[in-house]
């Protein structure tokens, strides 16, 4: 009787944390269709936010440097931190406590911290030497610096969980060592490269901190677009393309939602 | 089954016959010949302090299924590794088929291994598993295709082929495992306590069949074992491993009857051994008092332990004179079916028998019982 | 002769594998090293060093960022950062006393739900956070603006004067930080209920009888690593948080990360900027220190994530 309660409780509880957690992207969404430029009053339904979307072309630049900063910096993190990765694994048994230090610093660093520190010595690299002035590149260094950690830890942890009898059964049936690495190694972990691959490039379209202090004047992305017309003052554009980026969010759930329907099966 | 008998007989008897059946390497062509192997001096050591193998030297007839048995630890399974290159001596040198393959990388060595936890390739088809080292040594995909259908029916794999590997059973997993390694026609092929992990009605049947898949063959396996049982069903010939040193090297019977020392002794499962204090040439004194034993029997001169194979032990028996006679008395009865374990008390010192469950009174616990055993059935064992 | 020739061989496959280990480890490790430990061990230098015109650093060293952090300025003392610091200190607290208060029902909620709901349920709470928190905060922003129903909820209760929103004010941004962090907590409990014993718990059911003894004794105890490490997971980056503090709090939100990234975004101050980050890199390094000490203790230890 009293479990009973206490479970219905919980019930209505979970559906308000739901409420608190979704109500705000919800008021994103909704007031992108406002006609008025409004945040308050919802006066009609309008796709106008979305067609002056099209025509702003900062917006569209600031949409493929989000994208290529992903994509790049998330397939150079993957060679590098599988590479971690699997040297982590081989060496398991030797003392390897100061490689694991500088794995976690990049977790552990605060963003704010881990941004400045990109920014002071980008700039005073570019200043002394001409290399590295900020920009796309710089950007790029920095998320695949915070991504590599991700990437070795996933990769590691799938060959933690590997009998490890399967690389000598490679081994005694007559592969070379780079057979081993391409018909053995890579397939075997490849789901573990996939879902790090997603992470780094979530990783990626998530940050702001860390863009925001290592980019330049030509790389803003979207976010730090978005940033910035809010301190400049709230336009309902913003609320649209905040919009898409929820609604690539609400897919991308989706779509792992049915992957891992399908691995189960 | 009885088809795998009837070949198995006919094997036996000549070449000629044996590549009529499907056996994988019949129709190969360049048909393998078994290897011998030839340990020298064999030395490892982990760490510091533990010393994995000890000089070990030690020869594998060609064709001969022989295995390594001993508790956990005593080095078999590093001898294994060794043999298919996966653990490097620290000194001495391994032959196989006369060549020394001591520095070759295991995937150039002729060797295949049949690993405890079977190493089954998840992210592969269990056909892909089988063909795994013919495409790694870059055979045809036509010969790689011959080859498994093969295979799979000379291990009777049916349609466990098309099957994905995480639907498995043990014993599946097991057959494909072997499967795996024999579609290589390695030389010599490994197998690391293969059986294990699986239920002892599967286990018995297994041992039974691969004894058989060994003299269909007439391939040379070298097996890995702790279990002295399987050991004795399987063997040619047997090695007793403890703490990296060879203990003794010989057929089940020999090993079984005439351990060599205490600690083959225990380990094939004997309790009955008595420390000798003194001896003569058809005599020895123990804590049950002197005992008449046949010097032809003996093959250890020193002092040592007496053994007195439960089995040998008759109870309340008629006799002759010249067979040794003790008064004990019923302290235990195990009743296993087939047979009844005594545990005796002979003059204040423990002694198991083990007497045949049929046309003999069951003894009660508290009997008085008559203890005889020829002189024939006592071994002398080293220390 | 054969033998000094195997054992130099032998000597090679040692050399080969810690070849092997240089070549894995080095490409990820050196880019680790040059682009963010160099990074912030420059970082640390530039707080010891002078500010020049643009808020660049400048030679000579000096601990002049370090008095004027304390809050020592041409015009003597003032409490400004001082304040900030204790803002921040305040915020992070009560954001993860709230984050608990929250997730430790709905972790356990999930747990009591059946097998196939609860990956669903969980990617439900993971969701949000997957949007981009400048994008979730503005979503924030649009609820507490004046004239808003939330903000004029809070005028009719009296909670806000009139014509007033709900944001800027530290409500604004404790609300943000619980928002934000809500799914790191929720994860690690998540895990520790769904391992929890429930033989003890039936045990304690049957020892204790009061469901709130038995929730203290049997339930609690096992959930502690859980709580320990959403703690660190909430509590570290809340404590450095910039993005919140900076969209709902206002000029008198400020909280570390904001008076840290204002001497850069700026452009007017680094050392005192460095300054600042250092402070904060001591109290995220206690932070962690303490909360691997009071793991241990616990002998939960190795649970704890980091």
């Amino acid at each position: 009787m009293k479990k009973r309660s206490l479970q219905r409780g919980l019930n209505v509880f979970w559906w308000l944390t739901l409420v608190f957690l979704y109500l705000p992207l919800a008021v994103v969404v909704f007031f992108s269709f406002n006609a008025a430029n409004s945040a308050a009053r919802f006066t009609g339904f309008s796709l106008r936010w979305y067609e002056r979307l099209l025509g702003n072309e900062q917006i569209i630049s600031a949409f493929w440097n989000s994208m290529v900063l992903a994509i790049v910096s998330a397939v150079l993190a993957l060679v590098i931190g599988c590479l971690i990765g699997y040297g982590m694994y081989r060496h398991r048994h030797r003392k390897l406590g100061w490689l694991i230090v500088l794995i976690y610093l990049p977790i552990v660093l605060p963003d704010i911290v881990f941004g400045i520190s990109e920014m002071a010595f980008f700039v005073s690299m570019h200043r002394y030497t001409g290399l590295l002035q900020p920009g796309l590149m710089t950007m790029i260094i920095s998320h695949v610096t915070f991504q590599i950690p991700f990437v070795a830890l996933i990769v590691y942890s799938r060959l933690v969980g590997l009998d490890p009898t399967l690389f000598e059964a490679a081994k005694d049936l007559y592969a070379t060592p780079f057979k081993r690495a391409w018909h053995f190694l890579l397939p075997t972990i490849k789901p573990a490269l996939i879902s790090a691959f997603f992470l780094s490039f979530t990783l990626s379209i998530d940050d702001f901190v860390i863009s925001f202090f290592t980019s330049g004047p030509e790389s803003a992305t979207l976010p730090i677009y978005i940033w910035g017309a809010i301190k400049k003052g709230v336009t309902p554009e913003i609320n649209a393309i905040a919009a898409l980026m929820i609604g690539a969010v609400a897919i991308a759930a989706l779509m792992s939602l049915l992957f891992n329907r399908q691995g189960q099966r | 089954m009885s088809h795998a008998t009837t070949v198995a007989k006919t094997t036996d008897q000549g070449e000629t016959e044996s590549r009529s059946d499907s056996a994988p390497q019949s129709d190969a062509g360049e048909r393998r010949e078994p290897s011998s192997i030839e340990l020298k001096g064999l030395h490892k050591r982990f760490g510091k302090d533990t010393v994995a193998l000890d000089d070990v030297d030690l020869t594998i007839e060609a064709g001969e299924f022989f295995t390594l048995l001993g508790p956990s630890g005593c080095g078999k399974t590093t001898l294994l590794r060794m043999l298919a290159g996966l653990e490097e001596p620290d000194a001495g040198h391994v032959r196989i088929g006369g060549q020394d393959v001591t520095d070759i990388p295991p995937h150039k060595r002729s060797v295949n291994t049949v690993f405890q936890s079977y190493a089954l390739f998840p992210h592969l088809s269990v056909r892909d598993n089988l063909a795994f080292g013919l495409r790694m040594r870059g055979e045809s995909k036509k010969e790689q295709r011959r080859k498994v259908e093969e295979v799979a029916e000379f291990i009777q794999l049916g349609s466990l082929v098309d099957r994905p590997v995480d639907q498995l059973s043990g014993g599946q997993r097991q057959r494909i495992a072997l499967a795996r390694a024999l579609i290589c026609e390695p030389n010599v092929l490994l197998l690391d306590e293969p059986l294990s992990a699986l239920d002892a009605g599967l286990r018995g049947q297994l041992q039974v069949e691969l004894q058989r898949i060994q003299k269909r063959l007439g391939m040379t396996f070298v097996f890995v074992t702790h279990d002295q049982d399987e050991a004795m069903v399987m063997s040619d010939r047997i090695a007793v491993l403890d703490g990296g040193i060879i203990q003794q090297v010989g057929s089940p019977i020999e090993v079984y009857e005439h351990p060599r020392n205490a600690f083959v002794a225990r380990f094939m499962g004997h309790d009955n051994l008595y420390a000798v204090r003194a001896s003569g040439e058809d005599w020895v004194d123990t804590e049950l008092g002197r005992l008449r034993l046949d010097p032809a029997e003996q093959r250890e001169e020193q002092d040592g332990w007496l053994l007195i194979r439960p089995e040998t032990l008759e109870l309340n028996a008629e006799n002759p004179e010249s067979y040794n006679q003790l008064q004990g008395k019923v302290m235990e009865r195990l009743y296993r079916g087939s047979r009844v374990e005594y545990r005796l008390e002979v003059d204040g010192v423990t002694m198991m028998a083990t007497a045949s469950n049929v046309g003999q009174r069951l003894l009660n616990v508290g009997d008085q019982v008559t203890v005889s055993v020829c002189p024939d059935d006592l071994v002398r064992v080293a220390s | 002769m054969v033998e000094s020739s195997r054992t130099a061989s032998r000597g090679r496959g040692v050399v080969g594998e810690s070849q092997h280990l240089l070549f894995s480890v080095a490409p990820g490790a050196i880019w680790i090293v040059v682009f963010l430990v160099l990074p912030s061990l420059y970082l640390m230098a530039v707080a010891f060093m002078t500010n020049g015109p643009y808020g660049l650093p400048q030679m000579p060293l000096t601990l002049d960022s370090f008095e004027q952090l304390a809050g020592f300025g041409f015009l003597g003392w003032s409490p400004g950062n001082f304040y900030t610091l204790l803002r921040s200190l305040w915020q992070t607290l009560l954001a993860t006393v709230l984050v608990v208060m929250v997730a430790y029902p709905i972790a356990y909620y999930i747990t009591t739900c059946r097998m196939k709901w609860r990956a669903i349920m969980l990617l439900l709470v993971v969701v949000p956070s997957w949007t981009n928190q400048v994008i979730r905060t503005f979503g924030w922003m649009n609820l507490l603006a004046p004239g808003t129903p939330l903000s004029d909820l809070a005028q009719w209760l009296g909670v806000i004067p009139p014509n007033m929103g709900l944001y800027p004010s530290n409500f604004a941004v404790t609300l943000g930080l619980v928002y934000n962090f809500l799914p790191f907590m929720v994860l690690p409990l998540y895990a520790a209920f769904e391992k929890l014993d429930t033989a003890q718990v039936q045990a304690a059911q049957d020892l204790y009888a009061s469901p709130m003894r038995t929730f203290w004794h049997a339930v609690f105890p096992q959930t502690l690593p859980g709580l320990l490490a959403g703690t660190v997971l909430v509590a570290i980056p809340a404590f450095g948080m910039y993005v919140i503090p900076e969209l709902l709090g206002g000029g008198k939100g400020m909280m570390l990360g904001n008076l840290v990234a204002n001497q850069f975004a700026g452009g007017s101050n680094w050392p005192l900027g460095a300054a600042g980050a250092i402070l904060m890199l001591i109290a995220t390094f206690i932070g962690l220190f303490a909360m691997r000490r009071i793991g241990k203790r616990l002998g939960g230890g190795e649970e704890v994530v980091i």
